[in-house]
C-alpha cells in the first residue's frame, strides 16, 4: 500500500468506539475503502468534495434560509468518506428494531383502546395524561390493520465498547430518508465502482416499499386509490424530501389549501372539479393537521381532516397521536412494554434514563450534572438540552430552575460518548461522532426495513450533538451482504 | 391534475417564456446601441419596468446600467434572475409532475443567474457572449421540456402557458419599436434596426426568402403577426394556443372549457381574417392594444375556471 499522510494524524479518543480503527489496526470492514481513499492524493479528494458539492445544488437537494426577504440554498452538509456496517451488525440492529416497534405499535393500540398496560400498573396513568401528544379524539379510533406507526425513525449510537443503544424512537414524522437515497447516489458519482466492489446492499427499494403500504391503506375498494403526501410547503427545511418522495413514489404532492372535506370525505381540488383522496401521508405535525380538532390558528392542516379519518373514510399515515410513544418520558418504559406484550427481552439496549419528576432520581442527577444530559421530553432536533460536561455552572444553575418549574418535561441520561467515524474535513482525515437512523416501514404485510440509514456526524470537533440544527452533516450509510 | 399545479406548470413556462423574450430583446437593443449614437433605451424600459420618468432618463443611455436593472436587478419584476427566480419556484412545488431533467435544467438555471459571476461579466465582458448564453439556457429547457415531459395534462398547460406568453411577447416586440414612430408603418426607421430585430427573434432568413424589397415595417409587421409559418409570430402563437387548449377538452368541465375555447376560436378568426390593409384601416396602434386585451382576458378566465384552489 502506497504511505499515505491523510490518515497519519488520525487520532481517535480515549473511552470511545471508532467505526474504523480498532487501536491502530483497521477494521476488516473498511480496508477496501482505507485502501482506496490512502491511494489518492489530496487534491483529487477535494474534487470529489466539489462534485459532490455540486451535484446537491445542481439537483436542489437543498433547503432555503430566508433572509432579508431572500432565499439562499443550503446543502445539508455531506462528508464523503461512508459510514460501514457490518451485515451481522445489521442483522442484529434489524431485529431489535422490528422488536421494539411490534411493542411500541402494541403499545399505541392499547394506549387508544383497552389501556391494560395503564391498569396493569406497568406505566402510570398521569405519565400518558400528562403528555401534550396525547389525543383524546384517537380513543377507541378504528385505525386500520391497528397499524398506528407506518414510517419509524429510530436513532441508535454506540457507546464506547461499540454496543448499540437506542437514543430515540421517531414515530411522528420522521424525516432523513431522502438523504439516506441522495447519499447514496452521490457516492456513485464521487466514487465509481467502490459500492460494487464493497457489496453494499441497495437503498433504492424504499420508495417502492412505502409506496406499496400506502396503497394497501386504502379505506375505498378501488384499483387505483388516491394517495398524497401532504407538505407544509416550500417554506419547509424538509421540503425536498417532500418532492423527492413524491417524485419517487409518483403521488401527488398537496399542501392543505389544496384539500378540502366535505360529508366527512377528503377531497382534492383538480381542473377537472373535486377527487376523492384515500391515503394521505402527512409531513405535518398533529398540531397543524386539523385547524377545528388542534391549532385553530394552523393553516398548514384541513378543516374536518380528523373526522373523516375517524369515519374511516380516509387513511392518515403515520396516525394522529403517536407523539405519546416516542415521548422522551415514555422511552424509558420501553424496555418494560416489551417485556409486557411480547413476553421477550429487549434487544436493543435504552440508554438509563432518570424522570426528573422523581425526586430521588432528580437528587441523584443534579448531584452528578457534570456526567448528564438533561432534555426536555417534548423538545427535538437538539433543542433545550444541557450537556452537563460542557455547560458553565450558571447555565447549569439556570437550568435546574427551569426544571424545577415542570420536572414532568424533564428527563437526563449519562452522558454516553457516541462512537467516531473518519471525516475528510479541511482537507484532513479527522475523527467526527456519529449517530444511525434506520428507517422502518411497517405495512399489513410487516416489518421492511431497507439496509442503510442516515448517519448523522457532529461536524464540531469534540461535539457530541448530531442534530443538523446544530450544525450536523451526514454520511452515506453502508451495509455490507455478508 | 391538481389545480394548483396546473397554475405552477402554466406559470413556469410563461416565465421562461417572457425570460426569452426580454433577452432577445435586450439582444437586439444592444446590436443598435452600438450601431447608432443616438439609440435610448427609453421604449425597452417604459414597456418592461415600472421606473419613474427620471429614471428612465438617468439611464436610457448607459447601456451596462439597462443590462444590469434588466438581468439583475432584484427589485425588477421583468428582471432575468426574477423570472428565473419565479420559474423555478413554480417547477420547485410540482417536482413529482415534470421530469428531473426539466427540475435539473431550471435548477441549475437559476443557480447561474444567481452567481456574482454574472454580474461581473455583464459590466467587463462582451454582453453578447453573456445574453447568447442565457438565451442557450431557456432554449436547453424548451428542447428538454419537448423531449422528456410526458403527453398529458400537465404539458398542455405548459404550452398554453408557453403559447400565451410568446404572442403577447410578440406584441409587445412591435409595440416597443412603433412607439417610438408614433405607430406610423409607413415612416421609415433606420433598416439596421429591423435588421437586428428580425435577426433576434430568428425571423431574418425567412423574411429575406419572403420579401424581395429589402427592409420595410410593414412587411416586418405582416412577418411578425400573420405568418402562418412563422413559429414567433402571434397567428402561430394563438394556433397553438387553441390546439393545446383543445386538448383539455376531455378532462374539463364543459361550461368552463367552453367559455375559453369560444374566446380563443374568436381571436384566432380575428387574425385569420385580418390582412396589412384591414390593419392599415385599423391603425397598428388599435390593433397591438386589442391583442393585448384579448389575450390578457384569456388569461384572466384560464386563471378563474381552471386554476382558482384557493
Amino acid at each position: 500500500m502506497k504511505a499515505t499522510t491523510l490518515f497519519d494524524n488520525y487520532t481517535t479518543s480515549p473511552n470511545t468506539w471508532d467505526e474504523m480503527y480498532d487501536q491502530i489496526i483497521v477494521r476488516d470492514p473498511y480496508k477496501k475503502v482505507f485502501e482506496f481513499i490512502s491511494t489518492i492524493p489530496a487534491a483529487e479528494l477535494n474534487k470529489s468534495e466539489e462534485l459532490a458539492r455540486r451535484l446537491f445544488m445542481s439537483q436542489g437537494v437543498t433547503f432555503t434560509v430566508y433572509s432579508s426577504g431572500e432565499g439562499i440554498e443550503k446543502i445539508f452538509p455531506f462528508d464523503i468518506i461512508p459510514r460501514i456496517i457490518t451485515g451481522a451488525e445489521w442483522s442484529f440492529i434489524e431485529s431489535g428494531i422490528r422488536q421494539r416497534l411490534r411493542a411500541l405499535n402494541l403499545f399505541l393500540k392499547d394506549i387508544y383502546s383497552t389501556q391494560f398496560i395503564l391498569k396493569d400498573g406497568i406505566i402510570p396513568f398521569e405519565m400518558v395524561y400528562s403528555c401534550p401528544h396525547y389525543i383524546r379524539e384517537m380513543q377507541n379510533v378504528n385505525v386500520p390493520h391497528d397499524i398506528y406507526v407506518h414510517i419509524a425513525g429510530i436513532d441508535l449510537i454506540r457507546d464506547h465498547d461499540g454496543t448499540f443503544y437506542v437514543l430515540e424512537d421517531n414515530l411522528r414524522t420522521p424525516s432523513g430518508v431522502s438523504y439516506m437515497i441522495e447519499n447514496r447516489e452521490i457516492t456513485k458519482r464521487i466514487f465509481p465502482d467502490l459500492i460494487p466492489q464493497n457489496n453494499v446492499l441497495p437503498v433504492t427499494q424504499y420508495p417502492n416499499i412505502l409506496h406499496k403500504n400506502l396503497i394497501s391503506l386504502s379505506p375505498r375498494q378501488t384499483s387505483e386509490p388516491n394517495v398524497v403526501l401532504l407538505t407544509p410547503g416550500m417554506y419547509n427545511s424538509a421540503y425536498f424530501e417532500h418532492t423527492t418522495l413524491a417524485r419517487l413514489m409518483g403521488v401527488e404532492l398537496v399542501e392543505g389549501r389544496d384539500l378540502v372535506v366535505e360529508n366527512q370525505r377528503v377531497y382534492m381540488k383538480t381542473t377537472s372539479g373535486l377527487q376523492q383522496v384515500d391515503v394521505i401521508y402527512r409531513r405535518v405535525d398533529d398540531d397543524f393537521l386539523d385547524p377545528l380538532v388542534f391549532n385553530p390558528e394552523s393553516t398548514l392542516g384541513v378543516s374536518g381532516i380528523l373526522s373523516a379519518y375517524r369515519k374511516g373514510n380516509v387513511a392518515i399515515v403515520n396516525a394522529p397521536g403517536n407523539g405519546v410513544a416516542d415521548d422522551k418520558a415514555t422511552y424509558m418504559y420501553v424496555p418494560e412494554m416489551i417485556r409486557y406484550y411480547l413476553n421477550e427481552e429487549p434487544l436493543l439496549k435504552n440508554v438509563p434514563t432518570y424522570h426528573l419528576i422523581k425526586n430521588d432520581e432528580r437528587e441523584h442527577v443534579f448531584a452528578n450534572i457534570h456526567t448528564m444530559v438533561i432534555k426536555k421530553t417534548n423538545e427535538s432536533g437538539g433543542y433545550g438540552m444541557l450537556m452537563g460536561h460542557a455547560a458553565s455552572e450558571k447555565e447549569i444553575e439556570d437550568y435546574k430552575k427551569e426544571v424545577l418549574k415542570d420536572p414532568r418535561q424533564f428527563i437526563a441520561q449519562p452522558t454516553i460518548s457516541l462512537s467516531s467515524a473518519p471525516c475528510y474535513i479541511n482537507g484532513k482525515i479527522q475523527p467526527r461522532r456519529v449517530d444511525l437512523r434506520p428507517f422502518a416501514l411497517c405495512g399489513p404485510d410487516g416489518i421492511e426495513i431497507v439496509p442503510g440509514g442516515l448517519t448523522r456526524v457532529a461536524l464540531r470537533e469534540g461535539s457530541l450533538v448530531v442534530n443538523s440544527s446544530q450544525g450536523g452533516g451526514s454520511k452515506d450509510t453502508w451495509v455490507l451482504a455478508n | 391534475m391538481l389545480s394548483r399545479v396546473a397554475d405552477s406548470l402554466y406559470w413556469m413556462s410563461r416565465y421562461i417564456k417572457r425570460t426569452d423574450s426580454v433577452l432577445r430583446l435586450l439582444k437586439v437593443n444592444y446590436a443598435s446601441a452600438q450601431d447608432d449614437a443616438a439609440f435610448t433605451w427609453r421604449p425597452v424600459l417604459k414597456i418592461f419596468t415600472y421606473l419613474e420618468e427620471d429614471e428612465i432618463s438617468k439611464m436610457e443611455k448607459n447601456t451596462r446600467m439597462v443590462l444590469h436593472y434588466m438581468i439583475i436587478e432584484k427589485d425588477n419584476p421583468n428582471a432575468v434572475a426574477t423570472l428565473v427566480t419565479k420559474a423555478r419556484e413554480n417547477a420547485r412545488s410540482v417536482q413529482d409532475n415534470i421530469t428531473n431533467e426539466l427540475w435539473q435544467t431550471l435548477n441549475e438555471f437559476y443557480h447561474i443567474v444567481r452567481d456574482e459571476r454574472l454580474a461581473l461579466a455583464l459590466q467587463t465582458k462582451d454582453p453578447i457572449t453573456t445574453l447568447d448564453m442565457l438565451i442557450a439556457r431557456a432554449m436547453l429547457y424548451y428542447g428538454i421540456a419537448e423531449s422528456t415531459m410526458f403527453r398529458g395534462e400537465g404539458l398542455n398547460f405548459m404550452n398554453i402557458g408557453k403559447y400565451l406568453e410568446r404572442a403577447t411577447q410578440s406584441v409587445d416586440i412591435l409595440d416597443v419599436k412603433f412607439s417610438d414612430l408614433s405607430y406610423d408603418l409607413d415612416k421609415t426607421a433606420e433598416v439596421t434596426y429591423w435588421k437586428h430585430l428580425l435577426q433576434s427573434i430568428s425571423g431574418y432568413a425567412l423574411y429575406l426568402k419572403t420579401y424581395r424589397s429589402g427592409f420595410e415595417a410593414r412587411n416586418v409587421v405582416e412577418l411578425i403577426v400573420f405568418n402562418n409559418n412563422y413559429p414567433l409570430s402571434i397567428i402561430y402563437s394563438v394556433n397553438m394556443l387553441d390546439r393545446y387548449f383543445e386538448r383539455l377538452k376531455e378532462s374539463s368541465d364543459r361550461a368552463n372549457y367552453d367559455k375559453i375555447r369560444f374566446m380563443i376560436g374568436r381571436l384566432r378568426a380575428k387574425l385569420q381574417y385580418s390582412n396589412m390593409h384591414t390593419l392599415s384601416d385599423q391603425g397598428l396602434h388599435k390593433f397591438l392594444i386589442e391583442l393585448n386585451h384579448d389575450l390578457t382576458n384569456i388569461g384572466n378566465a384560464l386563471n378563474e375556471h381552471y386554476f382558482a384552489y384557493s
